[in-house]
């Protein structure tokens, strides 16, 4: 520990997202650091204010209206460092509340280069505008519309253009024609709206690409994204495209000077910080973890298997500012299979419409609350498929259409923490990710995951501490076998093995979701003995295990209804279902 | 203290408006002067569309003897149809690349020739009827006027001027399609929602200038935005009637001439739909910085969503203390009084009208 991280003892961590800013104070008690209190505002980057410190103002007073304790002095500036009446050591913020990359993406081939080039954007705040790519043949003669590229950049005007293609030491000429087109199309816009173009294709050809853009644009040359036809490189164009982010929309959203000068450390974009407390968690006991956070504007998915970690932000998907972007994606009729009403699709569209248009409203009626449920499931589903792409088969990923097996599952976002009962939360989870065999869930109920990395870069002992007592609220163990049967059939019989030597045994039949107590603190034995159509993680059907569980705010919690989840192809039945599975998760 | 989302539904009060042209020209009116909402107060010349000849494609050679093909060079003036690049095949006869456009070659280079069209001229016009507050040289004006200002929620672009004319006599009844005749030639029409889309049909054919009504389906929403026509949706999708204070406002507008501008942009660097009607014209120093007020009891806010959705009222009472709402979330509340009755709504759902 540094003298500095020694002296930091009060650190003020602050997340300014879309929707929501929040101010959490962290201190040291007695020998530990807790979380002391935590107060929220809605975000101000918004008229009639458009500065987003006015909300962090409004919640760090409301900290302190809730602990007594001053924080700001009376020109609204922070107090630093702690005094004997008021103040904190260190103020660290993570940030989500700009405006993503908006982003043109021009590569040889759409499954090699481009696709590429895809992934290596997936883990920033990018909104994929337009993909094109060079390999459409006619006529025997590479189809390269030039005029179709330079119209698409004075229209999208967009923010970053990567131009990717070709292994290094090829000859890829119309890489060259695509360059002139993306150079004339920049030449188009005002100078102050041109984008900035990263070129991360054939090394060989960056000083001919630099020829022809240098005069036009802001040109970055990376490493290719795709050296050779078998390696892929996005190391060096995810640093420079979080770096532009940071630059051109980061520091741009006004306000973020203010928050910056406050930081000893650089202000983090929330989907780093929450990728990297994601990590943190699996290096710590050496264990697969997912973590998933559903926001107003962007969701964000972050992994580690078998030690490799992957983020996926979609920065299209949110329940708020991107509700009605989800109808883009998927047929209403997806939406409303969460549902455990009828509903009419009409009135649907009609309530995520009026969510995107205000997007800092709230559910207030039990429908309303179900129907936020719904679309989050769908959100976590096609995020986590977008990060299943980077999963490799075998090791811990046992089935190619599911997840890996992952030890521990964290949920975090406002649709997540602000729920009715805590069931709430852990079916969204099981029926958007359909985790399998045997895994802990967890909740951020106070929102710390992503602020707790940046309180790591100044105090990490206090990180480390506040994370163990205060973070994650243990919702319990799922155990979910993989395999389909016909309903009512038995899935799996477990013995429970208590710590004072009671024991419980119970059948469990497919199709049903089980929950068994067992209290926050307590841990117990579980005895699985799975029938020969299922699997409970160990990769073969039948094949029994032993392991120990720990308890949690619900307990155990046993979904036998299947992996992959069926669903009845009857509306009503399905609604029928999950009200079933609403009461069986106590909701 | 809590900051609600602020909507304007004023029947007085003082509106400027920026207008600024895309890039740097020439303004045309002085401080001061009285202009109409299509008076053109700025223009400047925007750059034409660039189009490339791909002459090695098009003369199917490769590049590298393309470049010798090229018959015009950088600054050269091309019409359209003028031989740009020639080679002659294998039976001798020669193939041309034309010119796509009138315009200017502006650059020659690895066997593509960009020609950029001639500029266009962009008249910026003031808006609405106001009067100029100050000029910026060389990017725009500030209109000025006293008059109506009705926020939307949601609008699909575009811009139009005209009479108000109300075409519903409550502000629950939707607009039929037979309410919308010749008499609506050039106005701006007003219902409560537009129910489906033969409404749509007849105001483009009666020559309706635009409409403002309280909501329409979402369904809608597709024909609403290829609509040649700015529409205004004051409340939001669904069925939901103008609010009260909105017909009230624009009820009160009836026969006046109004400027309606139905951009629209949610997501990002938000801008809402909205309604002036100018008074008069008026000469105001500075703009009036839009303020933040917080919610506090007497203030008049509309419910944005629940049960309640859409409803008008005053705060009657905030309760100190969260409370349980029907969905089960603990949430921090107001009683509003709607219908006489005070009903709790979470103060994330209001918006305060000003």
């Amino acid at each position: 520990m540094t003298h500095d991280e020694m002296s930091i003892e009060s650190v003020l961590a602050i997340d300014c997202g879309s929707t929501t800013t929040q101010a959490l104070l962290v201190d040291r008690v007695g020998h530990e650091y807790r979380l002391i209190a935590r107060a929220e505002a809605p975000s101000s980057k918004e008229p009639p204010w458009n500065d987003i410190v006015v909300a962090v103002r409004q919640a760090v007073s409301k900290l302190t209206e809730i602990t007594g304790w001053r924080l700001l002095d009376e020109a609204g500036q922070i107090i630093t460092p702690e005094r004997q009446d008021g103040g904190v050591d260190a103020v660290v913020a993570v940030a989500s509340a700009s405006e993503p990359l908006r982003t043109l993406a021009i590569g040889l081939r759409r499954d090699i280069s481009l696709e590429s080039a895809r992934q290596a954007l997936a883990g920033s705040y990018v909104l994929l505008e337009e993909q094109v790519s060079l390999d459409r043949r006619q006529g025997g003669v590479l189809s390269d519309d030039v005029d179709g590229q330079i119209r698409l950049i004075r229209e999208l005007k967009p923010d970053l253009v990567v131009l990717v293609g070709g292994i290094d030491g090829a000859d890829n000429d119309h890489l060259l024609v695509a360059a002139e087109a993306v150079g004339l199309g920049c030449s188009a816009l005002p100078k102050g709206e041109r984008p900035t173009v990263v070129y991360a294709g054939n090394a060989d050809l960056r000083p001919a690409v630099a020829e022809i853009l240098g005069a036009y644009c802001d040109l970055r040359a990376v490493d290719n994204v795709r050296p050779e036809l078998s390696v892929e490189n996005p190391a060096p164009l995810q640093t420079e495209v979080e770096e532009i982010y940071h630059r051109k929309k980061m520091d741009r959203v006004p306000g973020f000077g203010t928050l910056a000068a406050w930081s000893p450390v650089p202000v983090q974009p929330a989907n780093k910080a929450f990728a990297q407390t994601v990590q943190y968690l699996a290096q710590l006991d050496g264990i697969n973890v997912l973590g998933v956070n559903v926001g107003g504007a962007s969701t964000t998915a972050a992994s580690v298997v078998d030690r490799q970690l992957d983020l996926r932000v979609r920065s299209d998907l949110g329940l708020s500012y991107s509700a009605a972007r989800l109808l883009e994606e998927v047929p209403v009729e997806s939406i409303l299979r969460w549902l455990p009403f009828e509903m009419d699709p009409g009135d649907l569209r009609d309530a995520m419409l009026n969510k995107a248009l205000r997007p800092r409203t709230l559910p207030q009626t039990r429908q309303e609350l179900l129907l936020e449920q719904a679309l989050a499931r769908e959100i976590l589903r096609l995020t986590v498929a977008d990060l299943s792409a980077r999963w490799p088969q075998g090791g811990s990923r046992l089935y190619k259409h599911l997840l890996p097996k992952f030890h521990l599952i964290v949920g975090a976002g406002g649709v997540l923490a602000n729920v009715a009962s805590f069931g709430q939360a852990a079916l969204m989870l099981l029926d958007g990710l359909q985790p399998v065999g045997v895994c802990g869930l967890a909740l951020d109920r106070v929102g710390l995951t992503a602020p707790l990395s940046a309180v790591a870069m100044v105090n990490p002992l206090a990180a480390a501490q506040v994370m163990e007592q205060d973070a994650l609220l243990n919702l319990g163990t799922v155990v979910a076998p993989v395999g389909t049967a016909r309903e009512g059939e038995t899935a799996l019989t477990f013995r429970l093995n208590y710590e004072d030597e009671r024991t419980l045994e119970v059948e469990v039949a497919y199709g049903s979701l089980e929950i068994i107590p067992l209290p926050a603190g307590r841990t117990a034995t579980l005895e699985l003995r799975p029938s020969r159509r299922f699997d409970i993680g160990l990769g073969t059907k039948g094949q029994a295990g032993t392991t120990k569980v720990e308890g949690g705010i619900i307990g155990i919690i046993v979904d036998a209804r299947g992996r992959p989840l069926p669903m009845a192809e009857d509306a009503a039945e399905q609604q029928a279902r999950m009200q079933r599975w609403l009461w069986d998760m106590g909701s | 203290m809590y900051y609600p989302v602020s909507v304007r539904i004023a029947p007085t009060t003082t509106i400027l408006r920026e207008r600024i042209l895309p890039q740097r020209g020439e303004v045309l009116v002085e401080r001061g002067a009285v202009v109409l909402a299509t008076d053109v107060v700025a223009r400047c010349q925007v750059p034409g569309e660039v189009k490339a000849v791909d002459v090695s494609r098009e003369l199917r050679i490769d590049r590298a003897r393309a470049a010798g093909r090229i018959r015009v060079a950088a600054g050269d003036t091309v019409q359209a149809g003028d031989v740009v690049a020639a080679a002659r095949g294998l039976a001798g006869r020669f193939r041309n690349c034309r010119a796509p456009a009138d315009g200017r070659v502006l650059e020659v280079r690895n066997g593509l020739i960009f020609i950029e069209a001639a500029p266009v001229s962009l008249e910026l016009q003031a808006g609405m009827k106001g009067q100029i507050a100050s000029v910026m040289p060389g990017l725009g004006v500030v209109v000025s006027a006293t008059g109506a200002l009705l926020q939307g929620i949601w609008g699909n672009g575009g811009t139009a001027e005209g009479v108000l004319k109300m075409v519903v006599d409550s502000p629950e009844k939707p607009l039929r399609a037979r309410a919308i005749d010749v008499s609506c030639q050039g106005t701006l029409i007003v219902g409560g929602r537009i129910p489906g889309e033969e409404v749509l049909e007849q105001a483009t054919e009666a020559k309706v200038r635009g409409i403002i009504v309280g909501s329409a389906r979402a369904d809608l929403r597709p024909a609403l935005e290829a609509l040649p026509i700015p529409v205004m949706l004051t409340e939001g999708f669904g069925m939901l009637p103008l609010s009260q204070p909105a017909y009230s406002l624009l009820q009160s507008s009836m026969g006046r001439e109004a400027s309606l501008d139905a951009e629209t942009r949610t997501r990002w660097d938000v801008k809402r739909p909205e309604l002036i009607v100018p008074w008069q014209p008026t000469v105001s120093e500075a703009s009036p910085q839009p303020e933040a007020i917080p919610l506090e009891e007497g203030v008049m806010v509309r419910i944005a969503r629940g049960p309640h959705m859409g409803a008008t009222g005053a705060v009657t009472h905030i309760p100190a203390r969260p409370q349980v709402v029907e969905s089960g979330a603990r949430l921090p509340v107001a009683e509003v009084e709607v219908d006489g009755d005070p009903v709790a709504v979470p103060l994330a759902n209001l918006e305060l009208i000003h």
